[in-house]
């Protein structure tokens, strides 16, 4: 169990993975508007082109990228056989029709778009964020991307704490749920026969000490942040400081290029538009 | 002439084999090749470092981990030879993990013991008397048996844990670290118990712990284990004449056997192979006597 | 002036119906600067309850009587302010006994840096207290870890460093070897003493183990809340049917002399280490 990774976090030496999280957030949201702004056929290319090129940049094996899309392939289908028949078109683009299915040009483009659409959406937001970033640089920068909202009393800080806590203490427990369940098998406990609501009654045994040690952990991880002095946000520094640099900015710059890029496409240019 | 009985060992261990995480950057070949028997009616100790395997090889004893190559057999029979049956090997070899008294769960300390008894099916009036039989053994009373666990001391929810394993009536009772972490009297309360197991029902008991000094103490045979394999076995007069061996594999031997090799180093005339103080006493008087 | 004054210490919790269960009883004690001290008793005795009163982390302090002064400051004096409470934690360190559940952060050196922050120190000086609190313990090479991947014994040495980076005057274990292996013990109680030895930190370490006892300059064995012994480790040893009172065993060592000795063998020294031993055995038999 000590091979737990969290997130899906792939340790590589590029461009992106030493982009500061900030900017890594603010690309990612940039890239995710982007994806939707695209309207034809010229403008998809183009966004498919930028996440291979993203993919290659950022060194992450193709493997591992398809992996996280398969996940969502069903999705993808389901979504797409919907573009197809569900497409209402001009009566000339009329391709097939049978009974009530009616199949137009548009609907086959439609469906191609939006597939294209969310490929991109998810390879463009998970190499600036999951596969670069660590969960701790990701919060980190969320907590400064949001730290103007302090003013408003909305508790940043104690959020941040409380994503952070999480990350440290996930592997622990799921280490922790797998002893339970093995010391309870050692008892004769069943967890894979009969019936599903036998099934969850087995899991009791294993739930209320899970729940007993996760309080006590909390207890004693709230002592030992006592005794560090911790009492919040307030006069806290920190040792790590986020700074741009030339390179993130140089990021900034060619992300907005490729916003106008797209804008433009779409006013001039010919062919179906979505 | 009359027939010669062999004698089965209550386990063996042929040729087995283990790797963590295979085909990752964390793989750790965890057991390699290990052969070995554990007898009834004895306590067994596995001693070795954190990472030498041992831990690995006692949840093999009882099938929560099954070997990537070789066999574990009980009573013959390998346990794998019908994957749906391991079941039925858990309740034949009862296996108390690191830290037990974290598997408490019941409302009642005698309900969570009587657990595993429930698990297989006995009768209210089996079950009944299992519990307070396996209560005696570890020293709880009736008292604590109508507790909540959550009520016990840090050593009382460990022995109910363990009692809760022995009320199986397990034959190959494993435990693993059984008194990691305890007082002194805890430490003692703990082996009292699984001394009083063994000689009630001639279980085979295999004890892994760090402390040289209790496995001196309770262990009758030893197996040594250093880097996924067995380093040396024999009973405890063997292995703890060998005790330079044991230190140059950097593990601990008991206080009272380093005196007593620092003694023959300096040219005195003593075994090297004691580990209790009476002995060492017993040992020292004569040579006193004698020199006297 | 005694760093740590204790004076006629008592302390009850409440249980859930609410009755006061004495844990401590008239405890008075006086501890110096640099001292390093080890507190034995078996579990339950009521050493881990004087460990957080040192550092006023408990909830309820209604069972309390008595004073603690920390420095010449009372701290359990009712005006104490809040700030003079960080003061004081920020002084008197505290590591406890299960390694996970003092980690807070997923990369050692921010869980380093964690005391620090909070102190509100200024970037460059975090940096540098961190790099020196880890390259104390040895774990400079571990800094850009993940503390689960570590050991027991390593995450203990970085819940150390957590401590020592905050520069506290005290440190006080609260049976951190528990639950550690004998190497992760050794790590740590080297670490211990290095840290008394080379800075000068007044250790008050708690345990149940004796040989960790021996190493300590003074011993304070606590039973059912009372202080039943305190003095150097050979005048704990010499007391043993005191120490089975109190649930503890001799180290083998002392035990095997002191009962030659009762047998009129004649036998001088200190009986702490096998060492020791051997020297004063060889020493009789030469006479």
């Amino acid at each position: 169990m000590k091979g737990i990774v969290l997130g899906q976090y792939y340790p590589a030496d590029s461009v992106i993975h030493r982009l500061d999280p900030r900017i890594k957030i603010i690309l990612a949201l940039i890239y995710i508007v982007c994806s939707f702004l695209c309207r034809n056929i010229f403008s998809f290319v183009l966004l498919f082109m930028s996440s291979i090129v993203l993919i290659l940049v950022s060194r992450i094996p193709l493997k591992i990228v398809f992996r996280s899309l398969r996940a969502i392939i069903f999705i993808m289908l389901f979504t797409a056989v919907l573009n197809v028949f569900w497409t209402k078109g001009e009566p000339e683009n009329l391709l097939v029709s049978w009974k009530f299915i009616n199949i137009y040009t548009e609907g086959i483009y439609n469906a191609v778009f939006i597939v294209v659409r969310i490929v991109s959406m998810i390879i463009g937001s998970s190499i600036f964020m999951t596969y670069t970033t660590t969960p701790i640089q990701l919060t980190d920068g969320i907590e400064r991307l949001l730290s103007p909202l302090k003013k408003l009393h909305v508790p940043v800080h104690e959020f941040a704490m409380m994503m952070t806590i999480a990350l440290r203490f996930i592997p622990i427990i799921v280490e922790e749920t797998q002893k339970i369940m093995s010391a309870q098998k050692a008892r004769g406990a069943d967890f894979s026969s009969g019936s599903l609501m036998k099934r969850a009654k087995a899991l009791v045994p294993v739930l209320i000490p899970l729940f007993i040690s996760a309080f006590r952990r909390a207890g004693d991880l709230a002592t030992a942040m006592t005794c560090r002095c911790y009492r919040g946000g307030k006069g806290r520094t920190k040792m790590t400081v986020l700074k741009c640099r030339a390179r993130d900015y140089v990021m900034l710059a060619v992300s907005a290029a490729f916003t106008a890029a797209v804008v433009v496409i779409n006013i001039y240019s010919f062919g179906y538009t979505m | 002439m009359t027939p010669v009985r062999i004698k089965m060992s209550k386990i063996t261990v042929e040729n087995v084999s283990y790797v963590y995480s295979a085909g990752t950057p964390f793989e750790v070949k965890a057991l390699d090749d290990i052969n070995l028997s554990i007898e009834e009616n004895r306590i067994t100790g596995i001693i070795g470092h954190t990472g030498s395997g041992k831990s690995t090889l006692v949840q093999m004893f009882n099938g929560l981990v099954r070997p990537d190559e070789g066999r574990i057999l009980l009573d013959g029979a390998d346990i794998w030879e019908n994957p749906k049956e391991i079941g039925k090997v858990r309740f034949k070899v009862g296996l108390v993990m690191q830290y037990p008294e974290y598997q408490l769960f019941e409302e009642t300390v005698k309900a969570d013991i009587a657990f595993g008894p429930k698990n297989m099916g006995l009768d209210e009036d089996e079950i009944k008397n299992r519990v307070s039989e396996c209560a005696g053994f570890v020293g709880l009373g009736q008292n604590e048996l109508d507790k909540s666990p959550f009520d016990l001391s840090g050593g009382q929810k460990r022995r109910a844990a363990i009692a809760g394993v022995m009320a199986m009536k397990p034959e190959v009772l494993v435990l693993d670290e059984p008194a990691a972490g305890l007082d002194p009297a805890g430490r003692a309360s703990i082996f009292d118990g699984i001394v009083k197991y063994k000689n009630s029902t001639g279980a085979a008991v295999i004890i892994v712990s760090h402390s040289m000094e209790d496995m001196a103490k309770y262990c009758d045979y030893l197996i040594v284990m250093a880097d996924a394999k067995v380093f040396m076995t024999g009973d405890r007069d063997t292995v703890f004449s060998n005790s330079s061996q044991l230190e140059n594999i950097g593990l601990d031997i008991p206080q009272i056997t380093k005196v007593m090799t620092l003694l023959c180093e300096a040219g005195v005339n003593v075994s090297k192979s004691i580990y209790t103080v009476e002995d060492a006493e017993r040992a020292l008087l004569k040579l006193f006597g004698g020199v006297r | 002036m005694a760093y740590i004054k204790i004076s006629d210490l008592n302390f009850s919790y409440r249980d859930d119906d609410g009755n006061f269960i004495p844990v401590l009883k008239d405890i008075s004690l006086e501890i110096e600067k640099g001292e390093y001290i080890a507190v034995l008793g078996h579990n339950g005795s009521g050493k881990s309850t004087l460990a957080k009163l040192l550092n006023m982390v408990i909830d309820d302090y209604e069972g309390m009587t008595g004073k603690i002064e920390i420095n010449g400051k009372d701290i359990t004096s009712p005006e104490i302010t809040e700030d003079e409470i960080y003061e004081l934690r920020k002084d008197v360190g505290m590591v406890f006994q299960n390694p996970d559940n003092q980690l807070v952060a997923t990369i050692v050196e921010e869980d380093v840096a964690f005391g620090p922050e909070n102190l509100g120190l200024p970037r460059e000086e975090i940096r540098r207290r961190v790099d020196d609190a880890l390259a104390t313990v040895g774990m400079s090479e571990y800094a850009r870890h993940e503390p689960h991947r570590l050991s027991g014994g390593q995450k203990q040495r970085v819940a150390i460093a957590g401590i020592i980076a905050m520069m506290p005057e005290c440190m006080i274990f609260d049976e951190s070897t528990a639950m550690l292996d004998p190497i992760g013990r050794k790590e740590v109680i080297e670490t211990i003493e290095k840290l008394n030895r080379e800075r000068h930190i007044t250790v008050l370490s708690i345990t149940h183990y004796m040989d960790e006892a021996v190493r300590a300059g003074r011993v304070i064995v606590l039973n059912d809340g009372n202080i039943l012994l305190d003095g150097t480790p050979s005048y704990i040893f010499s007391k043993p049917d005191l120490l089975r009172e109190a649930g503890l065993d001799l180290p083998q060592c002392a035990d095997l002399m002191l009962r030659l000795k009762k047998r009129g063998i004649p036998l001088e020294g200190d009986f702490n280490t096998p060492e020791q031993c051997v020297r004063s055995l060889l020493n009789a038999l030469h006479k």
